[in-house]
């Protein structure tokens, strides 16, 4: 946007007589916290001093009805707006790249509707998961939506890129336990998708927008799933030989019963965080699994699933590290115990079918490890499902280059190789990080002719083109 | 500008989210700029170089309760408050504190008190082995829950003094400015004050007193001869020790423990067990004991009066889910937020003037 003389003044005085002055931010140094995200590059760039991307103004509206207002608004001035929720997001995608607007969802954090009789709860799109989380407990329920975003992402950022929790191998992605939504349209109408999920009335609308990262419409509303807390939840851990029989053993599992967490981690994950953090000292690929639910069927789950691991010559490591996996599960995220600046890092989880997994997996450790001399990689498969499995892939550089915009072409490069060797191998370009400014380049190698059906929605929902600029590929 | 600490530990929030969930400012406003990590970042760029510390800046940094609900929830020990008052003292230094901030510190300049009020005195005898440490707030704005207080003193039998002049701990001071000299010297005046009292105990009525007189005096050097005990400790020793008698007063109601008393005294036990010799059921909020959800606080309601009202509707919020409708805390500043703020149908009570109706 290039306003001149009094412009901008003229369309801020828009924005307070909408969501109040109180709600309308400008000033240099607040802008600064909407200026890095969770994306390595933007706190890079923070770290060697650069110029931030921020916003020209940030709005905190109540409503999804202010919401509606604030986009006519930018729609008539042609004014980029990004929408910013917790700002957790590790892809750049809350980023505002075009200047503009930032629309901050915080203040819609109320509350709607704890329906037990259906099992379902409702709120606004801007309230942290864990808050939502912590209504459904106080009732006795869980949302079983478990990121390890919970306590800072938003329940309209899980939705906006698609997240997933630790418990998805039982209780499902975010686009699972997503029932319905309310949505604010580029264009300023506000429209819902139907009461239900399943029906066969056309395709489904949740799913369009579920994902879309702020590209196609602001989500202002959900209504989720609860689940019952669990009577017992018991854990075991296994150390199997290798990746092939450990990868087999999860696809066993998850076609014979319903783990809640499971994850299976490459060697060098083993032997480096996993070591770290649960105190395993042998090599071999580890895998945690966590059994939920009644008690009586959860004691025949872990039969069924002692049987399978050992068939896959998995030794039977017992409860204890599971146990003390579940009560660090979110120490791995605090200073000192995640990898950040000055190391380069990033977490390229893919997604496949079990006949490509392991093929994905050496793909990937290969074209990196082979083309980056000094970068590592590591992997586990935490996200499971019948047919396949989620590969985390994460890579590490100790010591980048200095220069910033030598270390982005660096990490790009990393970025690419990683992912086109997974894509060339039947594998997905994201699992549940979504795509955000990072990967927005390579969706059209993604989607191939397809991508025009995302494009043409854009087009016909955001002719303007204001909604989240340069994310998504759109 | 921030000391090696402090920088140590703004870098480290700087790229950190794991914590907002629990600020009670940052929720209420919806401001990114509220939230541990932004204000890490703030300073930690202002440190590089590649920002100023300027009065939007400034602004922000007083927009905290310092309430520790950050601290408390990271696993690896590290401090927003800690910055967060350093960059307190710098805007004081640059002149670049916003106004309602400036008014507050000419009041406590003036008269010792954040409201720039002649602080009440309180009936009190002399030569007493216990002295009662009222502050600031309960003397200026919640003056019933002192009285009933002593109330209870006469009750038990204990025989007790107040001082005339009873000098500041430090406590608002050093929320105000950060840790400064001045602030020391405040806390070293009011250590001379209860020393020259002669008492051998200190009852402090205010968890901002007792958390600053336990927690930082030693820090700077500073100790006083006498023991210094809450008031609600103290309180439940008396009915331990059979000098304070109640009856069941057959009620159900939530209790909102203090920041300061949750996470600095961690005294969560006292006020309980009051709560029960009363004949109270409790009916706990979902976030209670240390990871209780602050209120606001007498100090930040005196320079943005917009937003502690706003934090003060938070708790409220978490105490309508219980269904109890009687809110009971022992914390004065407490008293003073969440009374601007009772809904219909609520009762807001101090745990004296309660513990009063139950005595026999």
């Amino acid at each position: 946007m290039q306003a001149k003389a009094f412009m901008r003044d003229m369309i801020l005085s828009e924005l307070e007589d909408i969501v109040g002055v109180e709600n309308v931010s400008t000033g240099d140094s607040e802008m600064l916290a909407y200026g890095v995200d969770y994306f390595w590059i933007g706190r890079m760039w923070a770290d060697r001093g650069q110029k931030l991307p921020v916003p020209e103004f940030v709005v905190r509206p109540k409503s999804a009805e202010e919401i509606s207002r604030l986009l006519k608004v930018a729609n008539y001035y042609k004014i980029p707006v990004h929408t910013w929720g917790g700002g957790s997001g590790s892809q750049g995608g809350a980023l505002a790249m075009a200047g503009g607007i930032t629309l901050d969802t915080k203040r819609m954090n109320k509350l709607i509707e704890i329906d037990e009789k259906s099992r379902t709860i409702t709120a606004e799109a801007g309230m942290v998961f864990q808050q939502l989380e912590w209504y459904a407990n106080e009732r006795g329920y869980s949302c079983m939506h478990i990121p390890s975003c919970l306590t800072c992402g938003t329940v309209g950022g899980a939705l906006a890129h698609r997240g997933i929790g630790i418990m998805s191998s039982k209780y499902g992605k975010i686009d699972d336990q997503c029932l319905q939504m309310e949505i604010v349209l580029p264009n300023g109408d506000i429209i819902e998708t139907l009461p239900v999920p399943k029906h066969a009335a056309g395709p489904d609308l949740n799913q369009i927008f579920i994902g879309s990262e702020g590209t196609l419409g602001i989500i202002t509303k959900a209504t989720f799933k609860l689940f019952e807390q669990p009577e017992s939840r018991q854990f075991r851990a296994f150390m199997f030989p290798n990746l092939t029989e450990g990868l087999a053993a999860g696809r066993d599992i998850m076609q014979k019963i319903k783990p809640s967490i499971m994850r299976l981690y490459d060697e060098a994950e083993t032997t480096s965080i996993i070591k770290k953090i649960i105190d395993v000292e042998e090599k071999g690929n580890f895998m945690n699994v966590a059994l939920e639910g009644i008690r009586r069927i959860v004691d025949i789950e872990m039969e069924i699933l002692c049987e399978i691991c050992e068939k896959h010559g998995g030794r039977d490591m017992g409860s204890e590290y599971g146990e003390r996996w579940y009560d660090n599960r979110i120490t791995f995220f605090y200073p000192g115990h995640i990898m950040d600046i000055p190391q380069m890092f990033g977490t390229m989880d893919t997604v496949s079918d079990y006949k490509n997994a392991e093929k994905i997996y050496w793909a990937m450790k290969n074209a990196i490890e082979s083309n980056f001399p000094g970068v590592r990689f590591i992997a586990h498969c935490s996200h499971w499902y019948e047919w396949g499995t989620m590969i985390y892939d994460r890579f590490i550089l100790d010591t980048p280059p200095q220069d910033p915009d030598e270390a982005i072409r660096l990490h790009n490069q990393i970025w690419n190789t990683g992912v086109r060797a997974a894509m060339a191998n039947g594998g997905v370009i994201n699992d549940h990080h979504g795509i955000g400014l990072k990967l927005s380049r390579l969706m059209k190698e993604q989607y191939g002719p397809a991508m025009q059906v995302f494009e043409g929605l854009k087009k016909s929902l955001d002719p303007n083109g204001i909604m989240n600029p340069y994310k998504l590929g759109l | 500008m921030l000391s090696q600490i402090a920088q140590k530990h703004a870098d480290a929030c700087r790229f950190c989210w794991m914590c907002r969930h629990l600020c009670p400012v940052g929720l209420q406003t919806g401001k990114e700029a509220n939230t541990p990590r932004a204000k890490g970042l703030q300073l930690s760029l202002t440190q590089r170089g590649s920002a100023s510390f300027d009065a939007n800046m400034a602004e922000g940094m007083y927009e905290c309760l310092l309430c520790d609900a950050c601290t408390n929830d990271c696993v690896t020990g590290f401090e927003p408050p800690l910055y967060i008052r350093e960059a307190r003292t710098q805007a004081m230094v640059e002149d670049i504190a916003p106004a309602p901030v400036v008014q507050v510190l000419d009041n406590i300049e003036r008269t010792g008190n954040i409201y720039g009020e002649e602080k009440p005195t309180f009936p009190s005898k002399d030569n007493a082995e216990v002295l009662l440490y009222v502050g600031e707030v309960a003397a200026c704005r919640v003056p019933q829950l002192a009285e009933a207080y002593m109330r209870l003193l006469d009750k038990a039998g204990i025989s007790y003094m107040t001082l005339e002049q009873e000098p500041p701990s430090g406590a608002m001071l050093g929320d105000l400015i950060g840790f400064t000299q001045e602030v020391q010297d405040q806390g070293a005046a009011c250590v001379k004050a209860l020393d020259a009292s002669g008492a051998d105990t200190v009852i402090v009525l205010d968890s901002y007193d007792a958390a600053v007189m336990r927690q930082r005096w030693p820090e700077w050097g500073l100790s006083a001869k006498a023991q210094i005990i809450t008031a609600t400790a103290f309180l439940d020793q008396l009915v331990q020790e059979g000098k304070l008698k109640l009856r069941s007063l057959n009620q159900t109601a939530t209790y909102h423990d203090d920041s300061r008393a949750a996470r600095t005294l961690q005294e969560f036990e006292p006020p309980r067990a009051l709560l029960a010799a009363a004949g109270i059921a409790l009916s706990e909020m979902f976030l209670h004991r240390d990871l209780a959800k602050c209120c606001g606080s007498s100090l930040a309601n005196a320079y943005m009066p917009q937003i502690t009202l706003l934090t003060a509707q938070g708790r409220w919020h978490d105490a309508l889910r219980t269904q109890a409708q009687l809110l009971v805390t022992t914390c004065p500043q407490s008293m003073e937020l969440l009374g601007r703020a009772v809904p219909q149908d609520m009762e807001l009570i101090d745990l004296y003037t309660l513990l009063e109706r139950a005595c026999e």
